[in-house]
């Protein structure tokens, strides 16, 4: 028998154990997947050669419903960090990892492997449903054509990303409806609101925030007007880390 | 072991903690007593890292909590709040927290069965009764069968089948040599478990004792003594340290109540009641303490 002691190692695999545990988590994770997989039968089966959506990247028409089930992981990431502080489980979490710090690493990790993975199956399960529908018209497109491969990964990429700012928004402020609503304001509805601004200078700002740049790396096809793909993952790396930063400087300074 | 030193803690303009040092020893079970608001889960947080002291600071076994390797194998500790996901089975709350050790699935196993949870283990913990919550905190204190147990208020709201196994079980630890703090607000509690007691009132040191120094102090045991001759009696019993309660009654100290009646009778005082008082542990507690009760009932 080894002595016990904490490991890093140990520590991920006690918040792996942690996130399966819960109903929270297949909650969420089958929700996004049934949006993502339902919209994108939706788009497919409803879809007729030169309609509206003719100019619409493939990629981004099949898998419409990430918006959508991105909220149900950004909302996992909100419980898994903050979640811990409604019920007080943070109390027994700090005091068996005093060191405290790579407790948010572990969830962030697990949080980005498992995120990751299903939304990376889930979107290509889609996206080849979505093709079946999609055959005979001007969207039919396969996995081995120029990006479309690439667009899945980033979608998967982008959707993970994202969520990781909101377990991060959670972490900071330790509570599950404010990270919430944090996240929908801050996140998803305030770079639209900067976008209307009649300046310049904002344009080019807004292309860099979180969802915009997600919108770049799901895009089969280059944006006009937009980031490039290799700019926006970036950006978007620089958000995750910035989020993740902030409460884990937070959680070595405050109290329990 | 624990040392407490100087701890102090201030949330805002409040002093909660202010200036507090102890030692907890092992081998025996210390009670950590004070009134409400005395500041008890505060130094108690403070000992596990979970809240930062304003100045001082605490050790266990001459190291932070948070600077061990494997702190769970030095400290376990039941918190007075919850501390658990409602929505995660017994078993699953304790594996996810034995892991971070590297602690093996036969120990959660067999702290599930020392606290009696092992047919509940795979129920969520959110349909468990008090009784079991608080086992379930046991348990995850006993996990990494540590050498110190801290308790914040173990027995509050258990049944008296609940408060004797508790009760049973500090005992136990202490008696394998371990180090265990168990806070309380109640002295009569205490007086049962405990065999030294550290007091606190308002933040501050009251009393690093024990209990049996704490029984002398108040008095020790006392006997009652109704007699007409009272002032005859007296005479006869000068080792005594002896009070009047009325014309005819008189408390005795120092004497039993065999040796108080030989006394009497050898001499021919009638004595209408002879009465051993049982020690007033909760009235010590309350004269130690008078000054610093945060919130004063009304008396109406
Ligand atoms: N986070 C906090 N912020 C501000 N005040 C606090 C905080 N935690 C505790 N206090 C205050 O500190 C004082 C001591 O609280 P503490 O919980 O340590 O007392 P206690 O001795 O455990 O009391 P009880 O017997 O009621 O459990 C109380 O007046 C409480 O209101
Ligand atoms: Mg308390």
């Amino acid at each position: 028998m080894t002595t016990p002691a904490i490991t890093p190692a140990r520590v991920l695999r006690s918040e792996w154990h942690k996130l399966r545990t819960v109903r929270s988590t297949w909650i969420t994770v089958l929700t996004s997947a049934a949006l993502l997989l339902g919209v994108g039968i939706l788009m497919g089966a409803t879809y007729t050669s030169g309609g509206g959506d003719s100019d619409v990247d493939t990629v981004v028409l099949t898998l419409y419903g990430s918006q959508l089930g991105g909220i149900a992981l950004a909302v996992l990431g909100i419980l898994v960090t903050a979640g811990e502080y409604a019920t007080g489980m943070i109390r027994a979490t700090l005091t068996a990892v005093p060191s405290r710090v790579p407790v948010l690493w572990a969830k962030a990790t697990v949080y980005t492997v498992t995120v990751f993975t299903t939304s990376l199956l889930t979107a290509l399960l889609t996206f080849l449903t979505a093709q079946v529908f999609l055959a005979d018209t001007d969207q039919a497109a396969s996995l081995t054509d120029d990006g479309i491969l690439t667009a899945i990964a980033g979608n998967a990429a982008g959707v993970t990303l994202l969520g990781l700012i909101a377990l991060g928004l959670g972490a900071a402020l330790r509570s599950v409806p404010g990270a919430i609503g944090a996240f929908v304001g801050g996140v998803l509805i305030l770079p639209e609101i900067l976008g209307t601004l009649p300046y310049e200078v904002m344009d080019t700002v807004v292309r860099y925030f979180p969802t915009q740049a997600v919108g770049v790396l799901g895009s089969a096809i280059p944006l006009p007007g937009a980031a490039s793909p290799g700019a926006a993952f970036l950006a978007l790396l620089l958000w995750a880390a910035a989020a993740l930063a902030v409460p884990a400087l937070l959680l070595k300074r405050r109290d329990v | 072991m624990i040392r407490a030193e100087n701890l102090t803690k201030r949330y805002g303009d409040t002093t909660v903690v202010q200036d507090l040092s102890f030692t907890v020893h092992p081998g025996s079970v210390t009670g950590f007593l004070g009134p409400n608001g005395a500041g008890k889960s505060t130094t108690l947080r403070m000992i596990l890292g979970l809240d930062a002291p304003t100045r001082g600071h605490a050790t266990v076994d001459g190291r932070p909590y948070a600077a061990h390797r494997a702190p769970l194998t030095h400290v376990g500790a039941l918190l007075e709040a919850r501390s658990v996901h409602p929505g995660r089975s017994a078993h699953h709350h304790l594996m996810a927290l034995a892991h971070t050790h590297g602690i093996p699935r036969a120990r959660v196993e067999r702290v599930l069965a020392l606290t009696g949870l092992t047919h509940v283990a795979h129920q969520r913990v959110k349909g468990f009764s008090l009784g079991m919550g608080q086992r379930l905190g046991i348990a995850a204190a006993l996990l990494g069968d540590p050498a110190t147990v801290v308790l914040d208020e173990p027995v509050n709201g258990l049944d008296p089948e609940g408060v004797l196994w508790i009760r049973t079980l500090l005992k136990n630890l202490a008696a394998e040599g371990r180090t265990v703090l168990v806070s309380s607000h109640l002295m009569s509690e205490m007086a049962l478990t405990a065999d030294r007691l550290i007091v606190i009132g308002k933040g501050r040191l009251l009393a690093d004792t024990t209990v049996d120094e704490l029984v002398r102090a108040s008095g020790g045991t006392s006997v009652k003594v109704v007699t007409p001759e009272a002032d005859r009696l007296r005479a006869l019993l000068p080792d005594a340290r002896i009070t009047a309660e009325g014309p005819d009654t008189l408390l005795v100290a120092g004497l039993e109540a065999p040796e108080i009646g030989r006394a009497a009778a050898a001499h021919a005082v009638p004595l209408h009641e002879l009465t051993p008082q049982a020690p007033s542990l909760e009235q010590a507690f309350m004269d130690l303490t008078r000054d610093s009760v945060e919130y004063q009932g009304a008396s109406a």
